[in-house]
């Protein structure tokens, strides 16, 4: 029953329509990736992969979590068939894990093949050579799962999540890292930078810094960085399973 | 198997049920009311997507939120005309019924029989999006009676259906209903309501108004007086013959100068006297109705008197 759910949910997110945009989007970070290894001879390609990987890669990830999260239940609301979910002999948590690891798996493919644009983009042929690759990919696979869950919970507990989840995964995401003190303690993406553990670049200290969260100190390591995104993700899946099976979940329409 | 106990259900200041207490049983039972009566907030606290704010639902004895046990053995088919629209009407029916625990191959038996108990065998692998409302509402029921449950609520579900699809639907709910089933459905046209069952209970503005057979009620109506209107070009003639009838209250002629309207004590024997002015007396009748004959003069007798 949950491997179905997770299959329904899957396939239901991987739709070609849904789906062709987020291919474009890979293609287009490609394709900026080709010009900036082109425009910046300076960089070496570990550190232009870095970059690109910091400031795109990461980007996306974000952004895809607070669109396929909100799919797992705001969209069904909106949509009024969260109905036909809700009058289902199935636990509600049960529903809320199943469509929410299937929007983790394709927020976490999304990303994935974000990374390998990059990577073949900046290194070539040897793209699969290069080792802040397969760090990155452990990084955006927990990232991506972070995201989810906590955009999950958004989801639940807010109308119109997708603006409040995309205003996070931009506009709080880009700045906090960058705040001085303690600040980017609240950030994913400072743990998922602790985690992928990119070089630091000189030459990127200004709005590139910026973006790419590197003007502020992330003192941050793997070792902290990892349990605490684990217990995130844990915690914002309990609550959010808690949630959804104690709180009325109705189509988006007047009450009569 | 449906128990309400002095439930009420407030969406912040507004009440959308007020203070109800009964029980349904098998059969096909109506909610009557008209829109904003609190019939959808009634389902939904039957099928567990609302808790009463106030007094208690009982399900086959269980609190029906979020209760998957209660999903077990229950239908519902939505008023809300919203689907997977990517989806076949196949694919809509199979997957719900996936959910319902069946296997693969169970699932697939099912849902090419409630297909076509519904009607839908043939338009089965269309995609949904191109369904006409009828055929929506078809597969709304299909869904709802997939796991053969002993409760269904179908909320509105003869919109949009045609005369054909009308008495198909209303065919099969009696059938379902002989099956010994109980069914619960909720409508706001009395017409409608007649042809399924008897056996209403009432809402207005949230409130249980009255419950029983709709008979009686009928009955009770019929002993006040019951406006009648008819169409003719000769109204003058026609008010004449009428006039003379000991049973006729008022008569009172339409500005227009083509109808007349009149009140009776005794409707069945007016209907019976009725084509005798054609028949006997030559007079041209071009339609007749009763304003009387609607929702709403049940809810003004109800409330008035």
């Amino acid at each position: 029953m949950e491997l179905f759910l997770y299959q329904t949910a899957l396939k239901d997110f991987l739709r070609a329509k849904r789906i062709a945009v987020w291919i474009a989007v890979c293609a287009v970070i490609f394709l900026i990736g080709k010009l900036w290894t082109e425009y910046t001879g300076t960089l070496s390609n570990r550190e232009a992969y870095s970059q690109l990987s910091s400031i795109l890669v990461f980007r996306v990830v974000a952004l895809a979590a607070a669109i396929f999260s909100t799919a797992v239940l705001s969209q069904e609301v909106e949509q009024k068939t969260v109905v036909y979910l809700l009058t289902r002999p199935v636990a509600r948590w049960k529903i809320l894990l199943a469509r929410t690891a299937a929007a983790m798996t394709v927020v976490i493919l999304i990303s994935w093949l974000a990374a390998i644009g990059v990577s073949i983009s900046v290194f070539g042929g040897s793209a699969f050579s290069n080792g802040l690759l397969y760090g990155d990919l452990k990084t955006l696979a927990i990232g991506a799962m972070a995201y989810a869950a906590l955009f999950v919970l958004v989801s639940l507990m807010f109308n119109r999540a997708m603006i409040i989840c995309l205003m996070f995964a931009f506009g709080w995401e880009t700045s906090v890292p960058n705040f001085p003190g303690d600040l980017y303690h609240l950030s994913i993406y400072s743990y998922m930078s602790a985690i992928a553990q990119h070089p630091q670049i000189e030459a990127a200290r200004g709005f590139l810094g910026a973006l790419a969260g590197q003007l502020g100190v992330n003192e941050l390591t793997p070792t902290k960085a990892w349990p605490i995104l684990i217990v995130l993700i844990a915690g914002c899946l309990g609550l959010g399973a808690w949630w959804f099976s104690h709180f009325e979940y109705l189509p988006r329409e007047d009450a009569e | 198997m449906i128990a309400l106990q002095e439930a009420s259900r407030w969406y912040g200041q507004v009440i959308g049920l007020n203070d109800i207490t009964c029980t349904l049983g098998p059969g096909v039972t109506a909610l009557l009311g008209q829109n904003g009566a609190g019939k959808t907030t009634m389902i939904r606290l039957i099928t567990g997507q609302l808790r009463p704010t106030t007094g208690s639902v009982k399900v086959f004895g269980e609190d029906p939120f979020a209760n998957p046990e209660v999903y077990r053995r229950l239908g519902y088919c939505p008023e809300i005309d919203n689907f997977y629209e990517y989806m076949s009407g196949q694919e809509f029916v199979y997957v719900l019924a996936r959910m319902a625990a069946f296997e693969h191959a169970e699932a697939k038996r099912r849902t090419t029989e409630a297909l076509e108990r519904v009607g839908m065998a043939e338009h089965a692998r269309k995609k949904i999006a191109g369904y006409s409302k009828g055929m929506r509402q078809r597969i709304k029921l299909a869904q709802a009676m997939i796991h053969e449950p002993d409760v269904i609520l179908l909320d509105e579900p003869l919109n949009g259906l045609d005369p054909v699809g009308r008495r198909d639907i209303i065919d099969l709910l009696t059938l379902l209903a002989e099956a010994g089933k109980t069914i619960i459905v909720s409508s706001h046209i009395l017409f409608e309501v007649e042809q399924m069952t008897r056996s209403i209970l009432l809402l207005h503005r949230g409130r249980l108004l009255a419950t029983g057979d709709l008979r009686v009620i009928r009955d009770l109506i019929d002993k006040y007086p019951h406006r009648i209107r008819i169409e003719t070009a000769q109204p003058r003639e026609v008010a004449a013959k009428i006039a003379a009838l000991p049973y006729v209250v008022s008569l009172q002629f339409d500005p227009a100068g083509n109808a007349l309207e009149l009140q009776t004590r005794q409707p069945a024997l007016f209907y019976e006297f009725l084509p005798s002015l054609s028949l006997e007396h030559g007079l041209p009748i071009e339609g007749f109705s009763s304003p009387d004959n609607n929702l709403e003069a049940v809810f003004r007798y109800l409330v008035e008197t």
